[in-house]
């Protein structure tokens, strides 16, 4: 059992004997009342969402869950397709539960999956990724209206607003979670 | 490269980055209330964001800082969770309307879409109103006021709806008939809500809901006055004569709550007795944990004991406004360095 409050984005619930991954948390404090947490959750397995306001006292029951390595190799528009690095046995995850990890996540590289018994619940990204830009528009001269940015495209198809003077080829670092711009990594 | 250097390219990049948009247009909604305040004939105050006492409210955790003086020895000191307990001195000093726009602090809070342990609010009372006029006064802001970029979403004329009729419209449930903890219990898990077996106030039932069942589906094509909350959410607003509810409003936009608005309670007995249980809540709620417990004036509800002006207050997340205003969906970039950023 843990409390509310301390769910976070990626903590595996079983609710009504089914495991869901919180992926969304949102801390309310109603006018003058005390503390709540907004959760949204998700069946990795069946991508159904559920919501759920609770206080942060109250008791959920948490699930033990084991992380393994699993190596990246493609999507099918509907599935990521791993490898268990030490089974080499391979596994789908339903794309649906994963929003935006299609531009984020590379082919061929390793991720921690978070396993309940045998069923994968939670795909684990960094929170900052290198990523090359592979196109990048030309900055328009004298535009500071909008800080002075514009888009770029990384290797693997995400949008990130970058400074102007980002040029295609160059690596830059990206907060995975906020899709932000962080800095520009020299080599 | 020198570590200095590195940082600091680092931090170039940072700035230039940042959302210049945001900025200025702070700066442009700020001037603009700032106009409409002094037209309207406000006083502009700028009260400390320090202080030795609060007004004690179980549910804000606070920030603490140590004084530490040669002359004055040493004292623990409380950031301020709203500017109210200076603004309430200088309202019986000078019988004003008064407004300012203060820095707030709220410890505990989570940093999320919509919230950040300093923010910036606007307070404004406005003396020999009520919470009704506070409506009007607000609706008149917001018009005058707003940025080119508002969408009529934002806009006046606001709709207006009691709590308990929000409560029966999208929960099914009566507000009037319960009023016992036992009957909103019963009403809570005939909604499918689960409860802990151990007792919990009136208003935790209350809010699991409002937040569950009430707030998700209130209308949002005009900013909605949610008003009269139940007496049982104790705060410093004047209780409605031979009724269970408060006067007292909350203004939401698109969802997110926005303003805090009283009839002011200015009986200086009912606020004495308001500052004695919930400090003693407080108190309790606190004991043996990390938690400050900020000290208290216990001299504060004598100032309410002469001519102490009729007003209305309310408290507004100019944060929010900022970037409900701008259409953004959250404080990142309106809040120009979160918290988030500061400590990592």
């Amino acid at each position: 059992m843990i409390k509310a409050g301390q769910i976070d984005k990626g903590t595996a619930l079983l609710i009504k004997g089914q495991p869901f991954i919180c992926v969304e948390r949102e801390f309310v404090n109603p006018g003058k009342g005390s503390a709540f947490v907004r959760l949204k959750l998700k069946s990795p397995s069946t991508g159904q969402t559920l919501r759920e306001t609770m206080k942060t006292q109250d008791n959920a029951e948490d699930i033990t869950v084991e992380d393994r390595d699993c190596q990246y190799l493609y999507n099918d528009g509907e599935n990521f397709h791993f490898m268990l690095t030490e089974t080499y046995e391979q596994i789908e995850i339903p794309m649906t539960s994963f929003e935006d990890y299609q531009y984020i996540m590379k082919d061929g590289e390793t991720y921690r999956v978070t396993f309940w018994e045998h069923t994968p619940l939670d795909i684990q990204v960094p929170a900052k990724v290198i990523f090359t830009v592979e196109e990048a528009e030309e900055a328009i001269k004298g535009d500071t209206v909008t800080g002075a940015t514009k888009m770029v495209t990384t290797e693997t198809g995400l949008k990130v607003k970058v400074p102007i003077f980002i040029k295609q080829g160059e690596k830059i670092l990206v907060n995975t979670e906020t899709k932000e711009y962080l800095e520009r990594v020299n080599k | 490269m020198s570590l200095h250097s590195f940082t600091k390219m680092c931090l170039y990049d940072y700035y230039l980055v940042m959302d210049i948009r945001a900025i200025e247009s702070r700066s442009q909604l700020m001037k603009a209330m700032r106009k409409w305040f002094s037209h309207h004939d406000y006083l502009e105050v700028d009260t400390p964001i320090v202080s030795a006492d609060l007004i004690p409210e179980p549910t804000i955790q606070n920030f603490s800082t140590r004084l530490i003086s040669e002359f004055l020895g040493e004292k623990e000191l409380y950031l301020v969770p709203s500017p109210e307990v200076f603004m309430k001195k200088i309202i019986a000093a000078t019988h004003r309307s008064v407004y300012q726009f203060s820095h707030c602090f709220r410890n505990s809070e989570q940093i999320g879409d919509y919230h950040n342990p300093e923010f910036t609010m606007l307070e404004y009372y406005t003396v020999d109103v009520d919470e009704q006029d506070s409506i009007e006064i607000t609706e008149r802001l917001f018009a005058q006021t707003a940025l080119p970029s508002t969408v009529d979403s934002l806009l006046p004329p606001f709709r207006r709806m009691t709590v308990a009729e929000a409560c029966k419209r999208y929960a099914g449930v009566d507000l009037d008939a319960v009023q016992s903890m036992n009957k909103i219990r019963e009403a809570a898990i005939s909604l499918g809500l689960q409860l802990p077996s151990a007792p919990e106030r009136w208003e935790d039932t209350f809010n699991r809901i409002f937040l569950n069942f009430v707030e998700p589906n209130l209308p949002q094509d005009k900013p909605l006055v949610l008003e009269d909350y139940p007496v049982q959410i104790e705060c410093l607003a004047k209780r409605k004569e031979n009724s269970p509810y408060k006067r007292r409003w909350e203004l939401y936009a698109h969802n997110v709550e926005l303003a805090n608005c009283y009839a002011e309670e200015t009986d200086a007995t009912v606020i004495r007795q308001y500052y004695e249980e919930q400090y003693r809540l407080l108190c309790a709620e606190r004991a043996n944990t990390a938690k400050v417990i900020p000290d208290i004036d216990p001299f504060f509800a004598d100032m309410f004991e002469q001519n102490y002006p009729k007003c209305s207050g309310v408290a507004l997340g100019f944060d929010r406004l900022l970037m409900l205003q701008m259409g953004r969906k959250n404080l990142r970039g309106v809040i120009l360095f979160p918290l988030s950023d500061i400590i990592s």
